[in-house]
């Protein structure tokens, strides 16, 4: 029971750290808190489903165009909406984003309804044991891409040129302008990727849970937990927020009831935000 | 100077006349249209004293409104009258506000704006999950005025507007006290404000009690009103988000922007309502972002950078 239990949070965990990195890096490093963020999410799952009813082709395979296709409409939402009002302050990136997020749920509803959708794997039945707990398939192989996407995007932050000017940016915006960079740039990049990652993990919740335009909100909530509990910016400190979320929702769900999930998460974030605004790994240094 | 202003106040008089007596020759449907458009008027007046003078985002507004509606429906249920239960309703928001302000008011920007979500949101589970006090996630009933409905229709209306006036003359005065002076300082620059001797933190508390105020009154005769509410209906975020987009085009941190926002907005959402049924969400997405476009600083600041315009034009004239 407890093993299995402690199974259960890890794994969902590994999704919810991957869901909350985008939002992260988002929020801390484009200054953007984007409310459209569960409207991505969920568009990569219907990106996935229409692949896997077309061309039958798996979710972990076709996660690759939803993460594109979420990284173009990402950029163009940067450079077309809310590059021109970042300095009107949080109001209207709020406002915008939030405009965003009633048009694609609008798209959603009309082209797919508001049923709940499920994708329907042919190994979606198996599990193995470990120790003695199962471990579904799905959520195993889940896990392990989630892990895989989250060391890329570390990597990538760390070791390419583009990178590390989204870094620079994020530490010190005029030094970075004063040796040359395209600020502007770098933000729109560092927001696309983090649609890219909302998409991505919209594709692999496709793969093990329902999915529905009901879940927008609620997917918001839960990646201002993570991104609060992390620090902003932070891709290991959101990760960890992650796995911290799915434990708490695993073990409130069991001790508390299911219907608290939601309540727990909001009192973990407004605890951790007034104890140490800057999350609970983060520096100082955003706050 | 003087005269301008007793001009503006005259016209106010005779626009408060008309209101009271229009729903005389107006049908029933549209009498409740404009007693919401007075509703959004007054939470948008709440939403405007703490954004528009002051600066903090109160994302999570909507929990007074909440809260307001479901203290009205539990004390009506346990037999109080409502003249009662409203400033009950009222002095249990202003202690939410007080008791949460302390702490989250020490936020900036983002993070007070995202803590009052957070509050909104675990305030709406625990009115979800106690069954036994409110009537849980299926909502709850309050007891019907026993009058025909286009009379009761007609109370709402006249209390709606008394609201929305009585809303709209204290924020006036507020803003024009020494009190008001503070909150637009903390705007300006909360730290030059308070190296100044303006004790910060009473002055954003205050004004988050007031703005619950009204946000609970609001609540409180919006439920009685209806009769029934639900609490993913009153604690919703849309109620939010709607109150920002009417304060943004109506013009923040201006006395009448809310009134002339909630016009716009709840109009055209009717007619968005109507004519497209199926996109109405999309239609409202659109509709904030033209506005954010094309209207940033609102239908007051725009006519008001239009006269400062004109005057300049007018005194370049007269000194050639």
């Amino acid at each position: 029971m407890g093993l299995q239990m402690l199974i259960n949070a890890i794994l969902l965990g590994g999704l919810y750290a991957l869901m909350g990195i985008g939002f992260s890096l988002q929020w801390g490093i484009s200054g953007i808190i984007n409310l459209s963020y569960g409207a991505m999410v969920i568009l990569g799952s219907y990106i996935s489903l229409e692949f896997f009813n077309f061309f039958h082709i798996d979710p972990f395979i076709s996660m690759i165009m939803s993460g594109a296709i979420l990284f173009v409409i990402g950029a163009i939402i940067y450079r077309g909406l809310l590059q021109p009002f970042l300095k009107g302050g949080i109001v209207f990136t709020l406002i915008l984003t939030f405009a965003v997020r009633l048009i694609v749920e609008n798209i959603i509803l009309k082209v797919w309804s508001a049923d709940y959708r499920t994708i329907r794997l042919a190994y979606a039945g198996s599990n193995f044991q470990f120790g003695d707990a199962y471990v579904p398939l799905t959520k195993f192989l889940t896990f392990i891409t989630a892990g895989i996407i989250i060391y890329l995007t570390y990597l990538f932050m760390m070791n390419t040129k583009t990178g590390k000017g989204i870094q620079a940016v994020a530490l010190d915006k005029e030094g970075a302008q004063a040796v040359g960079m395209d600020v502007e740039k770098m933000y729109m990049i560092n927001f696309a990727l983090g649609t890219a990652l909302a998409g991505l993990t919209g594709s692999l919740w496709a793969s093990i849970y329902a999915f529905s335009p009901h879940l927008l909100g609620p997917i918001v909530g839960k990646v201002f937990v993570i991104a609060i509990l992390g620090g902003l910016g932070n891709i290991w400190g959101a990760a960890a927020g992650g796995l911290l979320l799915g434990f708490a929702e695993t073990a409130g769900a069991s001790f508390l009831g299911s219907q608290w999930q939601e309540a727990i998460g909001m009192v973990i974030m407004v605890s951790v935000l007034l104890w140490r605004p800057y999350g609970l790994m983060g520096k100082k240094f955003f706050s | 100077m003087s005269n301008n202003k007793k001009v503006n106040i005259f016209l106010l008089i005779i626009a408060v006349v008309l209101f009271i007596f229009l729903p005389r020759f107006l049908s029933g449907y549209w009498v409740r249209v404009i007693t919401t458009i007075f509703m959004y008027a007054v939470i948008a007046q709440g939403m405007n004293i703490m954004s528009g003078y002051m600066g903090y985002l109160p994302f999570g507004n909507a929990m007074f409104f909440g809260i307001g509606a479901y203290v009205t429906a539990i004390g009506m249920s346990k037999g109080l009258p409502f003249l009662v239960v409203v400033p009950l309703a009222a002095i249990i928001a202003i202690l939410f506000s007080i008791l949460l302000g302390i702490p989250v008011l020490r936020l900036r920007g983002h993070y007070f704006a995202i803590a009052t979500i957070g509050m909104s949101a675990a305030i709406l589970s625990v009115v979800q999950n106690a069954t036994e006090i409110t009537g849980g996630a299926m909502g709850t009933t309050l007891p019907i005025i026993d009058k025909a409905p286009g009379i009761t229709y007609n109370y709402f209306y006249l209390a709606m507007l008394g609201l929305m006036v009585i809303t709209t003359l204290s924020l006036h005065f507020i803003i024009k006290s020494r009190f008001g002076f503070g909150i637009r300082s903390i705007k300006a620059n909360e730290e030059a404000a308070n190296s100044m001797g303006i004790n910060t933190t009473y002055h954003k508390v205050v004004a988050w009690a007031i703005s619950a105020f009204f946000t609970s009154i609001a609540g409180a005769l919006y439920a009685y009103w209806m009769s029934f509410i639900a609490p993913d209906e009153v604690f919703d975020v849309m109620i939010a988000v709607n109150t920002i987009v009417i304060m943004l085009i109506g013009g923040a941190g201006s006395i009448l922007g809310p009134i002339i926002g909630a016009f716009i907005i709840e109009l055209f959402t009717e007619v968005a309502w109507s004519a497209f049924l199926e996109y109405h969400l999309a239609v409202l997405g659109i509709i904030i972002i033209i506005i954010v476009f094309f209207v940033p600083k609102g239908v007051t600041g725009t006519i008001g950078d239009f006269v400062k315009r004109r005057k300049l034009r007018v005194e370049k004239k007269v000194s050639i």
